[in-house]
Order: structure tokens, then C-alpha cells, then sequence
């Protein structure tokens, strides 16, 4: 009898424990939860660069992550600011770009790259955040 | 040889003093330099001073585009479009901010005084097509931009309709969106092509729809009479401003509701986020602020006052300054005449500079713009350099991409049309003694004299009937008080019937006096009229319904009415440029749905 009573509680707490972690997944989305592949806006270092195809790791994030960035060939490289236009060989390893486009069919397809200012108060102001501990697109 | 040397000595010193002041006259830029317009490097042109940026403003009740250079804020020129122009994408893609991503080939602005869309051509300066679209509609705004840079998705915000547009050749598709009544807003596209977000203010709701194939997916509870909605560069939040609950709604794209609400100031009407998603920047037209909301935090920041009473904003490309489009400028500049100019103010939003958060320019500007987005002046190509054909036929280039006129969606001509639409012709206006007698429908021999008073927010009569065919003479009087509750000054109240009436209205009305208009109404149907002036945060809600009851009896509606003729704007342009007008109803719900991808 008491041992019945020990396997339905036993059932039950593996069943409480299985609910409660999909219930967590289900409401983890993406905000606060740093970069996605979903996101239409990536930043991050030049780690690589390809045919037409650069890797970055992500920067200001808590955990940086690795993305392959393939360029549209539409897509055009540019300093974020005054909008000098590079070619795309101009790219270097270490350059710090923000990405911005889709990702669509296991690809995260570039529309723009823009090659960032590390003196740019924006940029600045990021990194601050980051060492201060508020973590870029870890919303809060 | 003494003497030679002392000759060459003197000779070698002269040179150096001629060589040393030239090298010393080269401009060599720091840092601080870069962010300042009035160090500039030396260049190869014979111009003292070139403007990074160029803000295009889209300049209302004006019907012309304002070209406005940033950060000089000189006003450079005025393109003609139409009637009253609200709102505009740069051609390329939606991906980033509200600037885009611009090929630097076009722009469309809606015409909420004509009910039309038209492309702009930014290298030539000039509006080259207008793309009619299918009547009864009533644009607002326009804005939204699929992610391919191939279809526009415009809200009818006076008939609560929706509609898709194919860029190549005006091809839509026309949602209906029910419960009246509804007014479909200020929209914006998600940026991976999935959805359409547009506020709704009768509904208090932001709309979800999905791009393609185009349908309603859902509607949003947000705050009291949502307006400016914008997506984030990253895709992962919608910002909408509730106008009359004083916050700004957080939606969570991923999940379709509303993750936060935060609290930014009275009367927020129109955001702007930076080109990282990082900030966002809030007019607040009641508070005569700037909010900044940070987007990690989701807390506001920092708020700027502003002079004052904001609109729309913009933001320049490089997030250095932020442009607020003031409404009223009472008391800032030498009257010009009935209408005041508003004016736009440049504030500097670089948080290591000295003047961070100020106000470093305020010029005042002509017309009651809208919306106003920016672009690198490195875009727009030099035509005036010998390169024009060059330009025309072979394109440029933007680093290693290739921008051509061949590849569309606009025009795939050699011929680049000169558009001049007009503005506010077959229309005869006067400025008349007040008219105090009572609001409503009297006759006058032939004509019907129709005596309509306009104040904050509304007008009576709110429905007007007249019969196809009659002279039709519309008196506006303006009969609000200056300095109410929200300390507005002498407010300019307007009317414009918008659509086939719009260029033959646009009346003016300033206190003291009132403004006269004659037409005859020749097209029937029904057709929404509102305040083209801005009056104060319920302006868009200022709105009331002209019937032009057909003959035979039967009376108008937004079923009933001469809505093919209108379509064809034949009186928006001259007869000899009809063939650059596209779209009109012949090609109503001609998208072949589910098979248009927007990415």
C-alpha cells in the first residue's frame, strides 16, 4: 500500500517536474534571453570571412555567440558612419559590424553591413553596459 | 660663391614660406572634429560645405517634399508631389531602423488629400509615378516597406481598410477591417517578412497581419488611441505610442502580446529607435519633450524639452541627432502671413558630446510636416558632373553593388518623368468676414452653401448630403478658443475632403475670419473630410463624412459611387503624363496571394 502510494507520488512529482520545465520553455522566448538567430539585427567581430560570407561573434551580449552571415547580392558594406561604402574584400578579421537581415531557410541572409566606430558613443555606451552587467538584447 | 649660396639660401626660405602656409591651410579632421559641420576635410569640390545627411520631410498640407540637410538644417529644396503627403519608406529594404536600408533609387509618399501613393525619384529629384489606388481607400500612412523591397502596405485610415501594393505595377489587395469604427494607423513591416503591425485608434489595439498571404491575424490591446508604431531593428519588440494613456506599449514580436508598458510623457505620438535598437526617442506633444526610453532597460532615460509641441521625429543615420518636427512655433519667428511656419529642431544625441541632449538648431519650415526620415548624403549621386547619362543607363554603385533603374521596381525607362502634381487646382478659395450664422446646409440661388465650423476636436455638421452635380460653396469658420487646456496657440483649423475632392478643398481657417470654397460636386460616393492643419493630439480624430448622393435617388456610400472614374486621378495629373499613373481599380485584388514572398 505504501509502497503504491510512493510510486504515484513518485509519478506525480516527475510529472509536476515535466510540466513546470515545459511550461519554462514555453514562456522563454527571446527577449532576455540574448541574440537569436531569428534577429534581423546582429552585432558582433569579424572572426572569418568567406566568398561573400563573413562569422561573427557576438559582442555586448552576457555569452557570446557564433553566427555565418551569408551577404544578399544586393547586400553592400559601409561605415556606419558617413556612409562610406567598402567593398566587400575591404572587410577585415576584428572589424566590429552590425548585420542587418532575415535568416531564411537555415541561412542568415545579409542586407547590409554596417562597419561600426568603436569611438562611437553608441558603441561606448553598449560596452559600458555590458561591464556594468546590463547585457545587450538581454532585455529586462 | 658666397653670393650663390646666400641667393640660393633666400631662394630655399621663400619657398618654404610660400609651401609652409599652403601645407598649413590643409585641414587635418580629429575626432571631435568629425562630429562638427563647420571643420570639414578638404575636398575636391568647389563647395564651402557639404551636409553628411539629408533629411526629406514629407511637408503635409504643402503637397511638396521638403529636402533638408543635416546637420545644417538648410533647406535645399521642395519636391512636388500632390496634395498632402504623410509618410514615406526609402526604396531598398526595411532592415534596420525607420531609415532603412535605402538603395538611394526612391521614395513613396502617401497623398491623404489625393488618396494616392507617389514614387519619387531621390537622383533625379523629381516625382516620376503616382500610383492610384483603388477608391473609396483613404491613406494615411504608407510607411511600411516589405523587407525585399517589392511591396508597400498602406492603411485606409478613413474608410478602416488595409491594402497591399505591388511596387512594379500597382497590383493590390484590400482588406476590410471590421468592427466599425476603424481607423487603421501608422503602420510598420517586421523586418523578417512575416508581419504587418499598424495601430488602430478607434479600436485602441495594435493589428497583426501576416505579409503574405495578406490577412488579419490578430489585434493587440494597448493603451488608449495608439499612433506611431514602429519594429525594432532587431526584429524583437513593437513600440506603439498610446497617445491619450501618456506610455509607450513594449509588444513582443515573438509572442504577439504586450510584454511592458512603460511611461514616457503626455500626448506621445511618434518613436524612433536608433539604428542598434539600443535607445528609442519619443515625441511627447503635450509634455514638449523628447522621450528616451532605453530598450535593454525598458525604463525612460533622459527627456528633452523641446519648442514645441512635437509630431514626428527622425533620426539621423549615424544616431548623432534627432530631428523634432514641431507642430506650433508661436512666438519664435516673424509672422509670415495666415499660416504660421512650425519649425524642426536638431538636437544632438551623441552622449560624450558637450551638448548632448540640447537643442543646437531650430529652423522654421513651410507647410504642417509628417513624417521625416534620413539618408547619407553619399547615396545621392552627382548629376551635374557630366555623369548624368552614365547615370541613367548604367546606374552606380554603392561599395561593390551594382544599383541599376533596369532591375524595378520603378520605372524600367530610359525616360525619367518630371512629375509636377497638382496641388490644389480647379478650386476657387477666398478668405471671408467670420461667418456666425448657424452650421449646417442653406441654398443660394444654384448653389448649395454649406456653413461648417471647425474646433478641437470635431466639426458640426459631422455628415453632409448634396446631390451629384451641385455648386457646392463650403464655409469653414474656426471658432475654438486659443490657449485651452493644453496651452495650444491660435490653432489653424482646416478641412479637406479627402480623395476626389482633396485638391479642390484644403480650406484654411484661422480665427477671426473664414474660408470660402467653391466646386461642383460632379463624382459621387462618399468621402471622408478632416483637419489638415494640426490642431492638438485628437487632430487625426477631427473628421466627418461628405455624401455626393448620385442621381436617380439612390443614395452614397462606400458601395455607391462614381469610384472607377476617381480612380484614375485624371485631374491629379496633366492628360500628357496619364500613362505614369499605375494601380487604380482595374487592378483591385490582382496579387496572387500566398505566392508574393516579401523576403
Amino acid at each position: 500500500m505504501i509502497k503504491r502510494h510512493l510510486l504515484i507520488a513518485c509519478l506525480l512529482a516527475i510529472g509536476l517536474v515535466f510540466t513546470a520545465s515545459n511550461a519554462k520553455t514555453a514562456d522563454a522566448g527571446v527577449l532576455g534571453n540574448g541574440s537569436a538567430i531569428t534577429d534581423t539585427l546582429q552585432i558582433g567581430e569579424i572572426t572569418s570571412l568567406g566568398d561573400r560570407q563573413v562569422t561573427i561573434k557576438t559582442a555586448f551580449e552576457k555569452t557570446s555567440k557564433t553566427y555565418k552571415l551569408d551577404l544578399l547580392a544586393e547586400c553592400y558594406v559601409m561605415t556606419a558612419k558617413r556612409a562610406d561604402f567598402k567593398k566587400f574584400t575591404e572587410l577585415k578579421k576584428g572589424d566590429l559590424i552590425a548585420a542587418y537581415g532575415w535568416h531564411k531557410d537555415g541561412k542568415w541572409n545579409a542586407r547590409r553591413i554596417d562597419i561600426l566606430d568603436r569611438d562611437d558613443y553608441l558603441v561606448k555606451r553598449l560596452a559600458a553596459d555590458a561591464k556594468a552587467g546590463a547585457f545587450y538584447k538581454h532585455e529586462r | 660663391m658666397k653670393r650663390v649660396l646666400t641667393f640660393s639660401l633666400a631662394a630655399f626660405l621663400g619657398a618654404l614660406m610660400i609651401v609652409v602656409p599652403a601645407e598649413a591651410k590643409k585641414t587635418v579632421l580629429t575626432d571631435f572634429d568629425k562630429r562638427d559641420w563647420m571643420v570639414i576635410a578638404p575636398q575636391d569640390s568647389d563647395a564651402p560645405l557639404r551636409d553628411y545627411a539629408i533629411l526629406y520631410d514629407a511637408g503635409g498640407v504643402d503637397g511638396a517634399l521638403g529636402v533638408i540637410g543635416i546637420p545644417s538644417m538648410r533647406t535645399y529644396r521642395h519636391i512636388k508631389c500632390g496634395v498632402d503627403l504623410h509618410n514615406f519608406p526609402f526604396s531598398g529594404s526595411n532592415a534596420g531602423n525607420n531609415n532603412g536600408t535605402p538603395d538611394g533609387k526612391y521614395l513613396y509618399v502617401s497623398d491623404k488629400g489625393s488618396d494616392t501613393i507617389a514614387e519619387v525619384n531621390l537622383q533625379t529629384g523629381w516625382a516620376e509615378r503616382v500610383f492610384a489606388l483603388p477608391k473609396p481607400f483613404g491613406i494615411h500612412h504608407s510607411a511600411a516597406l516589405a523587407p525585399n523591397g517589392k511591396y508597400l502596405f498602406a492603411t485606409g485610415e478613413l474608410t478602416g481598410k488595409m491594402l497591399k501594393l505591388r511596387l512594379s505595377d500597382g497590383a493590390t489587395t484590400v482588406l476590410d477591417i471590421p468592427p466599425a469604427p476603424s481607423a487603421p494607423d501608422y503602420p510598420d513591416t517586421s523586418k523578417d517578412g512575416k508581419y504587418v503591425f499598424s495601430g488602430n485608434y478607434y479600436h485602441s489595439a495594435v493589428m497583426v497581419f501576416s505579409q503574405d498571404p495578406f490577412k488579419l491575424i490578430k489585434e493587440i490591446p494597448v493603451g488608449k488611441n495608439p499612433h506611431g508604431t514602429n519594429v525594432s531593428p532587431t526584429n524583437r519588440i513593437v513600440s506603439t505610442c498610446d497617445k491619450l494613456s501618456a506610455t509607450l506599449s513594449i509588444i513582443d514580436v515573438e509572442k504577439l502580446k504586450v510584454h511592458k508598458v512603460i511611461p514616457v510623457g503626455a500626448g506621445p505620438l511618434h518613436n524612433q529607435f536608433d539604428t542598434l535598437g539600443k535607445y528609442d526617442y519619443i515625441s511627447c506633444f503635450v509634455s514638449d519633450s523628447t522621450s528616451k526610453v532605453d530598450m535593454q532597460r525598458f525604463q525612460l532615460v533622459d527627456e528633452f524639452p523641446v519648442h514645441y509641441r512635437p509630431g514626428h521625429n527622425a533620426i539621423a543615420p549615424d544616431n548623432a541627432y534627432y530631428s523634432s518636427q514641431n507642430k506650433f512655433s508661436t512666438g519664435l519667428f516673424t509672422p509670415t502671413g495666415i499660416v504660421f511656419a512650425v519649425n524642426f529642431e536638431l538636437q544632438d544625441l551623441d552622449e560624450t558630446s558637450a551638448t548632448y541632449g540640447k537643442s543646437v538648431k531650430l529652423i522654421p519650415v513651410d507647410g504642417e510636416p509628417h513624417e521625416g526620415r534620413m539618408i547619407f548624403a553619399s547615396y545621392i549621386q552627382r548629376w551635374n558632373t557630366g555623369k548624368g547619362e552614365d547615370l541613367f543607363s548604367k546606374g552606380y554603385d554603392l561599395g561593390d553593388v551594382h544599383i541599376s533603374f533596369d532591375d524595378g521596381p520603378g520605372l524600367n525607362s530610359k525616360q525619367r518623368p518630371q512629375l509636377e502634381p497638382v496641388h490644389t487646382a480647379n478650386s476657387s478659395r477666398v478668405w471671408i468676414p467670420r461667418d456666425d450664422s448657424k452650421p449646417g446646409i442653406t441654398q443660394d440661388g444654384d448653389v448649395k452653401v454649406i456653413h461648417i465650423k471647425g474646433f478641437s476636436y470635431g466639426y458640426v455638421p459631422r455628415f453632409i448630403h448634396v446631390n451629384q452635380g451641385d455648386k457646392v460653396r463650403m464655409i469653414l469658420t474656426n471658432i475654438d478658443k486659443a490657449a485651452g487646456l493644453t496651452k495650444n496657440p491660435d490653432v489653424t483649423m482646416g478641412i479637406a475632403v479627402a480623395g476626389y475632392y482633396g485638391q479642390r478643398t484644403m480650406l484654411i481657417g484661422v480665427r477671426g475670419m473664414s474660408a470660402q470654397g467653391e466646386f461642383v460636386a460632379d463624382k459621387a460616393g462618399e468621402f471622408e473630410f478632416y483637419c489638415q492643419h494640426f490642431c492638438g493630439p485628437l487632430h487625426l480624430e477631427m473628421r466627418g463624412t461628405f455624401f455626393v448622393d448620385p442621381k436617380g435617388g439612390e443614395k452614397a456610400s462606400l458601395g455607391v459611387g462614381d469610384y472607377d472614374d476617381m480612380s484614375m486621378q485624371a485631374d491629379h495629373l496633366a492628360a500628357s503624363e496619364h500613362e505614369f499613373i499605375v494601380g487604380t481599380n482595374k487592378l483591385m485584388n490582382t496579387l496572387n496571394e500566398g505566392k508574393e514572398p516579401t523576403i
